[in-house]
């Protein structure tokens, strides 16, 4: 090892250059696309979180246990034993040299050089994180490499934090409780029946549900529930049906002329809003799309009863307020908002 | 007309979503949904030939109080699945769409009288 120091960030070849580490290092900012967890057809809530939380969120950046290069392969075992960790970094500064592992302290029991600095044994092939990358590439790196941590670093290459995989748990776990919590405390905040009586309705409620792309067999059971919820909520039969047709129509719509999407409900004490939003292909031209009979739907479409071109434009129709967002490929977003009348 | 009347009139039988006391306030004859679900009317009698999940999904949104199935179509087992959560009859009937719109009108014009 004539110059051990020098880290290889990533799996960039042989050089040890600078330069080198810097091309390798951006490397990491491309890894992207497909087969990241969360951009299949995942739940909705866990796709959000890993794009929403950054690397960042779940290293810990303080209180780095780190060994520098002179230190000797005795204390970097020493500090491993102490903290019960698998691995060191090995800093000067906040310049991050190589990273000592526990495989690299048994070569050295092994080897007889526990006594020799951290420079001349440390690992300096080394693949790192940035702090601002969604947790969703922090979770492909630990599917992808057999590491049990990742340094982090900031844009100026500056060690700034560790990863562990326990680290990407123990924050998923928080953040996923928080967001069950949430929609469960919204879900279930029902009026009261003194509410009722009195024509009020005192509270907010939520829902999302995913909807499948070409799975004409669940397709609908986001608008029977919201349907369920409204009646449960005491609204007028007529408002009711409106909103049901609405939330409905735009379900269908997602099911078999996107690639997938949600439908999100929100109930307040002066409308109803349903919120439906896909993941593409979006709609070349939306005024055409919202005309009565026109459609793009093929014969299997048909065959089950839909393809009539009249998804967009009963949605329309039923609607107080509507209004269509829809760009390729990205997707097309829909929201119908419904005014509560008081009861009868 | 009630659950027990239709399946009388069309020859059919009740093959799931159980009985209901409900008495038709519409009637509907259609194999678009879309279309179903731009009709107001209320206690709506679907009479179809769609034999698929949907056409009680959408008989639920609307608020039907029946849903008649044509021609002695087989009906999948979801369909009748969905009926019997729902709670919305299902009846199989042999006669075509146009005979059992013939009779349910001659039916309801008997009962005005």
């Amino acid at each position: 090892m004539a110059d051990g120091y020098s880290p290889k960030i990533l799996t960039g070849g042989e050089s040890k250059s600078d330069d080198e580490i810097l091309a390798a290092h951006d490397k990491v900012n491309r890894v992207s696309g497909p087969g990241l967890p969360g951009t299949d057809d995942s739940p909705l809530v866990i796709m959000e979180l890993l794009q929403r939380l950054r690397v960042r969120d779940v290293m810990r950046g303080h209180d780095i246990i780190a060994v520098s290069r002179a230190d000797t392969m005795k204390r970097a075992q020493h500090l491993m034993k102490l903290n019960n960790i698998s691995g060191v970094p090995v800093v000067e500064g906040r310049r991050l040299f190589g990273i000592i592992s526990v495989n690299d302290i048994i070569k050295a029991l092994e080897g007889g050089w526990i006594d020799d600095t951290c420079q001349q044994h440390m690992s300096t092939n080394l693949v790192v994180l940035e702090a601002d990358m969604p947790l969703a590439f922090a979770i492909k790196f630990f599917q992808n490499y057999t590491f049990g941590r990742f340094p982090v670093l900031d844009k100026e290459r500056n060690l700034v934090g560790i990863v562990a995989q326990r680290d990407v748990t123990r924050v998923l776990m928080h953040e996923l409780t928080n967001e069950i919590a949430k929609l469960e405390g919204k879900a279930t905040t029902a009026p009261t029946e003194k509410a009722k009586s009195e024509g009020t309705l005192p509270y907010y409620s939520m829902r999302q549900f995913v909807v499948v792309r070409n799975d004409l067999s669940t397709a609908g059971k986001a608008a029977n529930e919201i349907k369920k919820m409204l009646k449960d909520a005491g609204i007028d039969n007529k408002i009711v049906r409106r909103v049901a047709v609405a939330a409905y129509e735009l379900e269908i719509n997602i099911c078999i002329h996107s690639l997938g999407g949600s439908i999100t409900f929100i109930l307040d004490t002066e409308k109803a809003t349903v919120i439906a939003k896909d993941r593409g292909p979006g709609i070349k031209d939306v005024e055409w799309a919202c005309q009565d009979g026109t459609s793009t739907a093929n014969d299997w479409i048909r065959s089950m009863g839909f393809g009539a071109g009249m998804g967009l434009a009963n949605s329309k129709r039923v609607a107080d307020i509507f209004d269509i967002q829809s760009k390729i490929p990205s997707g097309t977003t829909v929201m119908c908002e419904f005014i509560l009348a008081k009861k009868a | 007309m009630n659950i027990d009347d239709i399946v009388k009139t069309l020859d059919g039988t009740l093959v799931a979503g159980g009985d209901s006391d409900r008495t038709v306030g519409s009637v509907v004859a259609n194999d678009l949904m879309s279309d179903v679900l731009l009709n107001d009317g209320e206690d709506m009698l679907l009479l179809t030939s769609l034999a698929s999940d949907q056409a009680i999904r959408t008989a639920n949104i609307v608020g039907a109080m029946c849903v008649v199935v044509h021609n002695a179509k087989p009906l999948p087992q979801t369909m009748c699945q969905v009926a019997d959560t729902l709670g919305i009859p299902l009846i199989s009937s042999p006669l075509s769409k146009y005979d059992s719109c013939v009779r349910i009108h001659d039916f309801l014009e008997s009962e005005k009288k």
